[in-house]
C-alpha cells in the first residue's frame, strides 16, 4: 500500500464547485420570494388604497404573527418529515381554556397562563408520542386532535365567546407597543430568532434535519429519533398555546371558533418558503418570507376590495403557483449541477 | 472459448452471439457467446463486475448489446425491451421481487392486465387461473391471500408462477435463494427441477455450489466480461470454479503481515449468537488493533451479524460482551455508547444524510463533542470535520458542501470518519468498498490498517472476497449460519476463502 493517507494531496479546488452553493435551490427560492414580495409591494402600493401606510404595515404584521409564530415550529415538524394540522383548533382551545381558568375557575391569570403553556406542550408531546412509539401517521394523530380540540372547546362554551375580565397584561399581549407596533409581531420576531438559533445552532435542530432527511441513517448514527419526533410536536403544541394566549388578549376572551383554517395558512407558508413536505430540507428564513408573502397577498386582496369568497380562490392559485415555480427552478438547478 | 457439453439442439432457447456491451468506457461484456438449450438448467457464476448482470440484462431485453446479437428461440431480440423479451417467453426473477405486498396473489398474478367483464374486474377468472398456475408448481396457496402475508420463498414462487402464465421458455433466476432460510431453499429448487423437466430453460445465478449441484447440469463461469468456460458440473470441482472466477487476481493482493500482538486484550466477544432465520450460532472474539473479516456468499447472514452487534436487531439468543458487560439486545444507544460504530452496506439509503453538509454528516455521531449545553460551536464543527477530512483525505474544497456532491469512495470515508469523530473503538464496516473506484478502495484498505495500528478493532465484511487478504488479520468463514473455519494472516488467500464460503455442506 503506497497510498499513505496523510500525504495524499488534495487537488486544487475547482472554481465550478464554488459557484454551486450560491445557486442552490434553497437560495434560488429565497431570492425568488424576496423578488415576489418586492413586486407585490410595488404593485399593491400603486393599486390598493392605503396599502403603503404605516398603519397598514402594522396590520400586515399582526395578521402575519398568528401564522408566523406557529410556522416556526411547523417548519421543524415538516423538516422532520411530519405534519401537524391541529394547530388552528389548538389555538381556539387554549384561548378558551385560558379564559375559563382565569375567569370562572378562579385560577388567577399567572397560573392560567402557565397551565396553558404546559398543557400545549403536553398535547404536542402526546401527539409526538403516538407518532414516535406506535407509528401512527402524524396526519392521522393531528387530524384526531383537530377534531377533538375544536369539539371540546365548542362543547365547553356552546361556541359562545368566554369573556376575560379587564387585565393589563392581556390587553398588552393583544395590543400594540407605543407607536402602534403589534406586540404579537414582536413576539413573532423574538421567537423567529429563537427558532433560527434552534434550527441552525443546536444539536436538536440539526438532528431534526437528519431525521427528516434519512431516518434510518439517523438511527444508525445514534440519534434518538423517537425523542426528536416527540420534541418537534412539543414545539407546535407550545406555540399554539402562545398564539391562543395572544388571541385571547386580542379578543379579550376565549373563542372556540377562532383561528379557523390557521393550520393551512401555516402549512402554506412553510411550503411556499421552500421546505420540502418529504422532509430533510427547509429553512426558517424561507418560512419567514413565506409568512409575509401570504400575509401581504391576504391584506392586498382585502384592500383591493375583492369579494371575500373569491380571495380564497386567488390565495389558492398563488400558493400552488409559488410552489410550482420553486420546484421547476430547483429541478433546473439540480440538472445544471449534475 | 465456450464449449457446452450438453447435446446440441439445432434451436437453442437462448443464443447470445459475439455480444459486447460497454458502460461509460467500462467493458462489461466482450464478444461473448452463450447458449442455453431447452430444459437445461445452467448455473452462471462470477464475482461482482464479472458481467453476469450484463448478460442477464441482455437476455431479459433490458439492454441491447453494442455489438453482436441475442436470439430467443431463434427470434432476434431487438429493441423490444423487456416486454418484447417477455413475448418471446423470457422471464427474470430478481432478488428484489416485483410484487405488491398488500394485494392478493391473484391480483399480483395479473398485475396491470386484470381481466374484466362488463361488471368490472373478473375476480372469478383470476382466481381460477391463479389456482391453475399455482397447482402446476405444486403449490397450495389461497389465491385471495395477500402476498405480504407469505414467506419470502412463497413470494418467489408466486413470482415464478406468474411467469408461467405466459408461455415460458427461458427463466432467469438472479440469486433466488440469497434471501431464504435454509428450509425454504428446497421448495425453490424443486420448482426449478420441475420446470426443467417440462422443457423450460433456466439460468440460475448463484454462488452456493451445493444448490447448484442439485439443480444445474452445467455451469458457465464469467470473469472480466467474458465467459471463461462452460462445463458439466460432473467434472467441475470447487477449486476449478474458484480458480476460474478469480483468475490471476487471486495472487494480486499481498496478505497482511503485521498481525497484532496476541497479548492485546479481547475487546469484544460474542458467544452463541442466534439471529433468526439466517444466523444459528456465532462465536467471535475481537482483540484491540485487530481487523477481522467475515467471508460468506450473498445472503449468508453477514449483515445480520453486524446489525446484531450494533444493537439494531435483537438477537434470539447469545451474548455480546464488551467491557465485561453483555449488550446483546439492549439497543443501539447502548452499543454506540460502548464504542461500537457501524457503516451500513447501503451507503446511499442508510448511510448518508444527502441534504446535509460533509461536516454535519461527520459530527452527527457525537454532537456533544462539538457543543456545550446543546448549543453547537460552529468553530468546533469546522475543526472536527476538517480534522477527519484531512485524516481521510476526503477530496472536497469545502467541508460545508453537501455530501451528495462527493464520489462514492469519499462518501464512504466520511461515514467512517463519523465513527472516528465519535471515537469508536470497534468499527463494523459492511461492504465499505461497494461502488467505490479502485483508487479509493486502496485508500480504504490503507485507512483500515492505519486505524488498526492505532489500536481500533475492525470487523470487515465484503462480498469481494479477494479484498479480505489485503486488510484482515483474521477471517471467519460464514456458511450455514455458523463460522465454519477461521484463517489467520499470512495464510489468508482469496481462493481458499472463496472455496470455503461456496463449498457444499
Amino acid at each position: 500500500m503506497d497510498t499513505s493517507l496523510s500525504t495524499t494531496q488534495t487537488p486544487p479546488p475547482t472554481p465550478r464547485r464554488r459557484l454551486l452553493p450560491s445557486l442552490s435551490p434553497q437560495n434560488l427560492n429565497v431570492i425568488g420570494l424576496i423578488a415576489g414580495i418586492v413586486i407585490l409591494w410595488i404593485v399593491l402600493s400603486a393599486t390598493a388604497p392605503h396599502f403603503g401606510t404605516t398603519r397598514n404595515a402594522f396590520s400586515i404584521l399582526q395578521s402575519a404573527a398568528d401564522v408566523g409564530i406557529i410556522a416556526w415550529a411547523g417548519t421543524l415538524v415538516i423538516v422532520a418529515g411530519e405534519i401537524d394540522i391541529s394547530v388552528g383548533p389548538a389555538v381556539a382551545f387554549w384561548s378558551v381554556m385560558l379564559s375559563e381558568m382565569a375567569g370562572p375557575w378562579h385560577f388567577g391569570l399567572p397560573i392560567a397562563i402557565v397551565v396553558t403553556l404546559v398543557g400545549g406542550a403536553l398535547v404536542g408531546a402526546f401527539a409526538g408520542w403516538l407518532r414516535a412509539h406506535f407509528g401512527v401517521p402524524s396526519f392521522v394523530v393531528t387530524l384526531g386532535l383537530w377534531l377533538a380540540l375544536r369539539g371540546q372547546a365548542e362543547f365547553m362554551t356552546n361556541a359562545l365567546p368566554v369573556p376575560l375580565r379587564d387585565n393589563g397584561f392581556m390587553d398588552f399581549i393583544g395590543g400594540t407597543l407605543p407607536g402602534g407596533f403589534p406586540v404579537s409581531a414582536a413576539v413573532m420576531f423574538v421567537l423567529f430568532g429563537v427558532y433560527l438559533f434552534i434550527s441552525r445552532r443546536t444539536s436538536f435542530g440539526r438532528s431534526v434535519f437528519a431525521v427528516g432527511g434519512n431516518a434510518k441513517a439517523a438511527i444508525l448514527s445514534g440519534i434518538k429519533v423517537a425523542r426528536i419526533r416527540v420534541l418537534v410536536f412539543v414545539g407546535t403544541g407550545v406555540l399554539s398555546a402562545v398564539v391562543g394566549i395572544i388571541t385571547a388578549g386580542r379578543l379579550t376572551g376565549g373563542n372556540a371558533t377562532a383561528a379557523s383554517g390557521l393550520e393551512f395558512d401555516v402549512i402554506a407558508a412553510v411550503v411556499v418558503g421552500g421546505t420540502s413536505l418529504a422532509g430533510g430540507r427547509g429553512s426558517m428564513l424561507g418560512t419567514l418570507l413565506g409568512v409575509f408573502f401570504i400575509a401581504i397577498i391576504g391584506n392586498g386582496l382585502i384592500l383591493l376590495g375583492i369579494n371575500p369568497f373569491f380571495q380564497n380562490v386567488v390565495s389558492g392559485v398563488v400558493i400552488v403557483g409559488a410552489v410550482l415555480i420553486n420546484l421547476v427552478l430547483s429541478r433546473r438547478g439540480s440538472k445544471e449541477s449534475v | 472459448m465456450a464449449s457446452p457439453t450438453t447435446a446440441r439442439n439445432p434451436w437453442p432457447v437462448a443464443d447470445v452471439r459475439a455480444a459486447s456491451k460497454n458502460y461509460h468506457n467500462v467493458r462489461a461484456l466482450i464478444r461473448t457467446d452463450f447458449t442455453v438449450q431447452p430444459g437445461e438448467v445452467r448455473a452462471l457464476l462470477g464475482k461482482n463486475g464479472a458481467g453476469k448482470s450484463t448478460m442477464i440484462r441482455l437476455l431479459s431485453g433490458a439492454e441491447v448489446p453494442d455489438a453482436g446479437e441475442v436470439r430467443i428461440d431463434g427470434s432476434l431480440l431487438g429493441s423490444g425491451g423487456i416486454e418484447g423479451a417477455r413475448r418471446l417467453g423470457v422471464r427474470t426473477v430478481y432478488q428484489e421481487l416485483s410484487l405488491v405486498g398488500s394485494m392478493s396473489i391473484a391480483e399480483n398474478m395479473f398485475m396491470g392486465r386484470w381481466p374484466t367483464t362488463r361488471l368490472g374486474i373478473d375476480y372469478k377468472l383470476m382466481e381460477l387461473e391463479t389456482s391453475k398456475a399455482l397447482a402446476r408448481l405444486g403449490l397450495t396457496l389461497d389465491p385471495n391471500k395477500a402476498v405480504g402475508e407469505l414467506g419470502i420463498a412463497d413470494q418467489q414462487l408466486v413470482e415464478i408462477a406468474r411467469a408461467l402464465r405466459d408461455e415460458l421458455k427461458l427463466l432467469i433466476l438472479d440469486e433466488p435463494t440469497s434471501s431464504l432460510a435454509a428450509g425454504e431453499v428446497d421448495r425453490v429448487l424443486d420448482v426449478v427441477a420441475q420446470l426443467s423437466a417440462e422443457g423450460v430453460a433456466v439460468i440460475y445465478v448463484s454462488h452456493r455450489l451445493n444448490e447448484i449441484r442439485r439443480v444445474a447440469s452445467s455451469a458457465s463461469i464469467m470473469r472480466d466480461g467474458e465467459i471463461v468456460d462452460t462445463r458439466s458440473l460432473d467434472d467441475l470441482t470447487t477449486a476449478d470454479v474458484v480458480q476460474m472466477m478469480l483468475g490471476d487476481a487471486a495472487s494480486e493482493s499481498p496478505p497482511v503481515d503485521c498481525a497484532p500482538s496476541p497479548d492485546n486484550p479481547i475487546l469484544l466477544s460474542v458467544s452463541g449468537l442466534r439471529v433468526e432465520p439466517k444466523i444459528k450460532n456465532i462465536e467471535l472474539e475481537l482483540r484491540g488493533g485487530e481487523v477481522v473479516g467475515i467471508a460468506g456468499v450473498l445472503g449468508s447472514g453477514r449483515t445480520e451479524i453486524l446489525t446484531a452487534l450494533a444493537g439494531v436487531v435483537k438477537p434470539n439468543a447469545g451474548t455480546i460482551t464488551i467491557d465485561g458487560q453483555n449488550i446483546a439486545g439492549r439497543g443501539i444507544s447502548v452499543a454506540l455508547g460502548k464504542g461500537i460504530g457501524i457503516t451500513p452496506e447501503n451507503r446511499k439509503e442508510d448511510g448518508i444524510f444527502p441534504f446535509l453538509g460533509i461536516d454535519e454528516n461527520i459530527v452527527m455521531s457525537d454532537w456533544q463533542a462539538v457543543s456545550s449545553a446543546g448549543v453547537l460551536s460552529m468553530r468546533g464543527i469546522d475543526r472536527a470535520a476538517e480534522s477527519q477530512i484531512g485524516r481521510m483525505s476526503i477530496k472536497t474544497d469545502s467541508s460545508h458542501a453537501e455530501i451528495a456532491t462527493l464520489s462514492g469512495g469519499n462518501q464512504q470515508k466520511a461515514i467512517i470518519g463519523r465513527w472516528l469523530h465519535a471515537d469508536s473503538r470497534v468499527l463494523l464496516l459492511d461492504e465499505p468498498t461497494r461502488g467505490v473506484d479502485v483508487e479509493a478502495k486502496a485508500q480504504i484498505y490503507a485507512l483500515v490498517r492505519e486505524l488498526a495500528a492505532a489500536g481500533r478493532s475492525i470487523v470487515f465484511v465484503s462480498s469481494e472476497i479477494e479484498e479480505l487478504p489485503a486488510v484482515c488479520d483474521r477471517v471467519y468463514i460464514l456458511r450455514g449460519g455458523e463460522f465454519v473455519q477461521e484463517v489467520r494472516a499470512p495464510d489468508i488467500s482469496s481462493d481458499s476463502l472463496l472455496a470455503a464460503a461456496m463449498a457444499e455442506h
